[in-house]
Parts: C-alpha cells; structure tokens; sequence
C-alpha cells in the first residue's frame, strides 16, 4: 500500500481498474454458470452413452458366445484374424464451447454390411455376423463416450479455472483494490483537509499582519 | 460277378455305417442337455472323443478344450474315411473334403494378413483335406505372393491371383466358388458323378439361400447378391438366384415354398433360418442316401451328420459353460 501513491490520478485509473474487475467478476461468473449448465447437460449425455456402451457390451459378449458356441473358436478366431487388420478410422476436430476448445470425434461408423466386412459371405454364418455387428457398434459407442468424456473432462477443468478467478476476483482483487481506492480516498481528503488548515492559517497570519 | 466300383462303395458305406452307428443320437443330446459341463466332458472320454481330449488337455482346458478336442477329431475321422476308400469313391471324397483346404487357406491368408504367429495361425487348421498339417505348416513359413504362386494352376490359383486387387472379402468368396465348381465338374462313372454332383448342387442351393436371405435382410443391391452367388445350384440355379436378388426380403420368403428347402417358417430370424435348413438339408441327404445305398450318397451322409454332431457339441460345451438355459441350447442344435 505504501508503494502506491496516493494521486487523484492514481485513484481514477484504480476506481477505472476496479470497475472492470467487476465486470470480468460478474461475466466470469456468468460463464461458469454457463459452463456448469452446460456440464450438468452434457452429464446427461454422458450417462446415457455410457448405459449405450454397457448395453451393446453385453449385446456383444453374449453374441460372441453364440457365434463361438455355434461355429467355434477356431471359426471366430479365424474371423477376428481377418477383422484386426481394420482399426476403426476417426479424424479429431475441434469446437468452442464458451471459449473451452473440445474434440469432436469425426468416426466413420465402424458397423458395416455384411457384404464390406472383411471376411467371405461363404465362408461364414449370420450368428458371425451379429457378433461381429455387435463388436462394430460396441467401438462405435466406445468412440462416443470417449468423445463425451473428454469434454466432460475438458469443461470440468475449465470450470475449475473460472471458479478460481471469480473467487480471486471476488474475495481478493476485488476487495484489495476497494480497500486501496479507500485508503487513496482517506489520503486525498486527508491532503485537502491539510490544504485547507494551511490554507487558513495562512490567512490567520495575513490578517494578524 | 461285383465290379471295383460297386466293391468300393460296398466297402466304404459299410465302413461309415459302423461310423455312423457311433454318432450320438437325439436322446443322447437331450440326455446331455441335463448334464453339467464337467459331466458332458465325462461323457465325451467315455466315447472315441477321449484321445483328442487327453491330447490337447496339456494345452487347453473348459470349453476351449472341448472345441479343440472336437475339431481334431472332426479331421482325424474324414482323414479316417478319406484313406479308408479307394477307386471312384476315393477320389469322390476327396473331392469333398477339399472345402477344408479352402478353409485352411482362408485361415493362413487372414493370419498372414494380420501379422499374426505361424503358431496362433495353426491352432485354426482343421487338416481334413487334400493338404496334410505338414504342407500347411509349410505355406505358413511362406509369404502370401509365394503361396499364390506356388497354387497357381490349381483350383485355387485364378481366386489368389486377384489377392490385393479386390478386397478379402471376395478372394475368400471366390475360393469357395473355384471348390464349388472343381467339385462339380468331377468326372466319374455317370452314375456316380450324377449322385455326387446333385448332392453338392443341393449343398449349393443351400448356401446360396443362406446369402440371398442373409443380404436381402441387409437391403442389399441385387448385383451385390449376385456377385456372391455360388453357380451351379440344384433348383436355386443362378436365373432363380437372380430373380429372388432383386425381389423384396418379404417375397423372398414367400417364393421358397416353391423350393426343396422352402418348408421354413421362420425367415425373419435369421440365425434359425439357418438351423432350419441345416435340418431340412440332413433329412433331405438321409432320404437320397437311403434312396442310393450303394453310392457315395451314405460316406456324405455321415460326413455332414459328424460335423452336425461336432457342431452340437460344441454348442452344448459353450452352451453349459456360460450357463445358458437348456431350452435356449436346445434351439441352437441341430437335432434331427
């Protein structure tokens, strides 16, 4: 406080300072109830990706057990031998969400007809077909809740950055700088009233002479 | 006085007869439907199942055993037939049996696509037909370009050429079209050829409903359904394959009641689609093998029933394993 000079100039650019640290306080504050809001949403999403993911992960252990149940091991290893040659393609862009850069997963759908899978129609039997067609929308709900979750994970940490500068805003900057702007006040009109006293002694003296 | 052919076929459909009465019979598969797995496996070393199973046990062991275990004997048994035979008869079966070496080839080609160990890539080969586990082990030491090359002039050099030209998918449909056709163009005594070749056509029309059902299910486009059809069907001739491609999946299923094999009655559910025909295929084989009883009719008969037999068990062994419900067990067997 005592580096500060106690200037009306200095008192003007503070009060200046100060009221644009509330404006950021209260849009900082408005963006993180915008991000919570958009969080809790997303939450929802998520909740049901996730039940999505489980559901078709099921689907798809139970389909594979009746695939090998039906055409055997050896049968569905020699298909997982011609599928692992086919990793799911995805391409990462990015969007804004109230100035949070997420990804958005651009995936081709991995499920396919059965004619552009990579094994032989002749070969193979539709309980083939379904397990792999479960496997297929299975990365398909993987890649989704991975999506989900890293915005999640993206707007969970830009929330707690906000949070963080809205509470420095409000329980530090803030009320340091209106405590500077009071002392600089208290000491400007401490200045005048000295100014004043001079000033009247001053005319004391004169009319003395 | 007996001529070669027919001593053949007496010889070799005796042989299958004694085979065929030690497959298990219905009652059997309801009797082990009650069973725990532990108890089916008991069962299983109590039949000629037991040498696989204490072989491959250092190895494996559940369901996985089982699986195992029932392939080796699968192989073992139509290599059994297959060296059993002689003459016409010989070259009949060995003609059949060669569906294996398409699926070994298929299996090295998938592994070697995939970078996989020779080691994983043979635990998918089932050497029942013209290629021994040796000769296989050989191709796996070799790249797929030396493998085509080496086949080339073979049933399957014209499908291998086009490796990397189209995709997998097709190479592996094609091999199955060059067995279908190497098969059917077998030239044996009339007589003989006449009974093979209609059996495997009727084999033929059966995949090839399998498909159309399969693909039509999917909203596939007729050319596509057509591009997999396998020449050469018995009534499902490749006209008759073409019009049901570019019908709906809807009068498909009513246009099979004019089929040998349209008793079906549940189309929509595919996977029983297919359980369905396998059932109406075995009682349509065990009709013609009783019709022919000196013929190749009753050695196919039995090698169809083996692999329904391998099939079923298998089925009960995952089956039991995951707990599944018997009634659910039952549905997926094929039990004639």
């Amino acid at each position: 406080m005592a580096e500060i000079q106690p200037t009306r100039m200095e008192l003007i650019k503070l009060r200046r300072r100060i009221k644009m640290a509330v404006r950021g306080h209260a849009l900082l504050k408005m963006k993180r109830d915008g991000l919570i809001m958009e969080f809790r949403e997303l939450l929802e999403e998520a909740k049901v990706a996730i039940q999505k993911m489980v559901e078709n992960y099921n689907k798809a252990q139970q389909k594979l057990l009746i695939a090998m149940a039906i055409d055997g091991f050896p049968a569905l290893r020699s298909i997982a031998l011609s599928c692992c040659r086919v990793p799911p393609t995805f391409s990462v862009k990015r969007k804004s969400i109230m100035g949070v850069v997420v990804p958005v997963i651009k995936r081709e759908k991995v499920a396919k007809r059965a004619i552009e899978k990579p094994y032989g129609i002749l070969s193979t039997s539709v309980r083939i077909d379904e397990a792999v067609t479960a496997y297929e929308e299975l990365v398909d709900s993987i890649l989704e809740v991975a999506e989900i979750e890293t915005t999640i994970r993206k707007l969970l940490e830009e929330i707690e950055r906000t949070k963080r500068r809205v509470n420095a805003l409000e329980y530090r900057v803030i009320p340091r700088m209106n405590e500077l702007a009071r002392f600089i006040a208290f000491k400007l009109e401490e200045m005048d009233r000295e100014n004043i006293i001079r000033l009247k002694k001053l005319k004391m003296k004169k009319a003395k002479k | 006085m007996i001529s070669r052919t027919k001593a053949a076929y007496a010889y070799i459909v005796a042989r299958t007869k004694v085979m065929k009465s030690r497959l298990l019979k219905s009652e059997d598969f309801r009797k082990l439907l009650n069973m725990s797995f532990d108890e089916i496996m008991r069962f299983l070393e109590e039949t000629e199942y037991k040498k696989e199973i204490d072989e491959m046990a250092y190895k494996y062991s559940g369901p996985k055993l089982l699986d195992y275990a029932l392939s080796s004997n699968l192989a073992k048994t139509y290599r059994k037939i297959y060296s059993v035979s002689f003459g016409d008869a010989k070259m009949l079966i060995g003609q059949y049996l060669r569906r294996w070496d398409v699926w070994n080839l298929i299996n090295i080609i998938r592994g070697k696509n995939a970078n996989l160990p020779a080691e994983v890539i043979e635990e998918t080969f089932v050497p029942a037909g013209e290629f021994s586990l040796e000769d296989l082990r050989s191709m796996l030491s070799k790249e797929i370009s030396e493998i085509a090359k080496e086949l080339e002039g073979t049933i399957y050099g014209e499908a291998l050429s086009k490796i990397g030209s189209v995709p997998m998918s097709v190479v592996e449909d094609e091999l199955w079209k060059s067995y279908y056709r190497a098969v059917l163009s077998v030239k044996a005594n009339d007589f003989e050829s006449r009974v093979f070749t209609h059996f495997v056509r009727m084999e033929v029309d059966l995949r090839n409903i399998k498909t159309i059902l399969r693909l039509k299910a999917e909203g596939d486009t007729a050319e596509e359904i057509i591009a997999r059809i396998v020449p050469g069907g018995y009534e499902l001739t490749e006209e008759e394959a073409r019009k049901l491609a570019t019908m709906t999946f809807e009068e498909v299923s009513k246009s099979l009641e004019g089929f040998w094999f349209g008793k079906i009655t549940n189309v929509h559910d595919l996977g029983r689609a297919e359980i369905e025909l396998d059932k109406i295929w075995i009682e349509a084989i065990a009709k013609r093998a009783g019709n022919y009883p000196l013929s190749v009719l009753p050695v196919l008969q039995y090698i169809v029933l083996k692999k329904v037999e391998v099939d079923n068990l298998r089925i009960l062994g995952w089956g039991k394993w995951h707990s599944i419900p018997n009634e659910e067990i039952e549905k997926e067997m094929v039990i004639v």
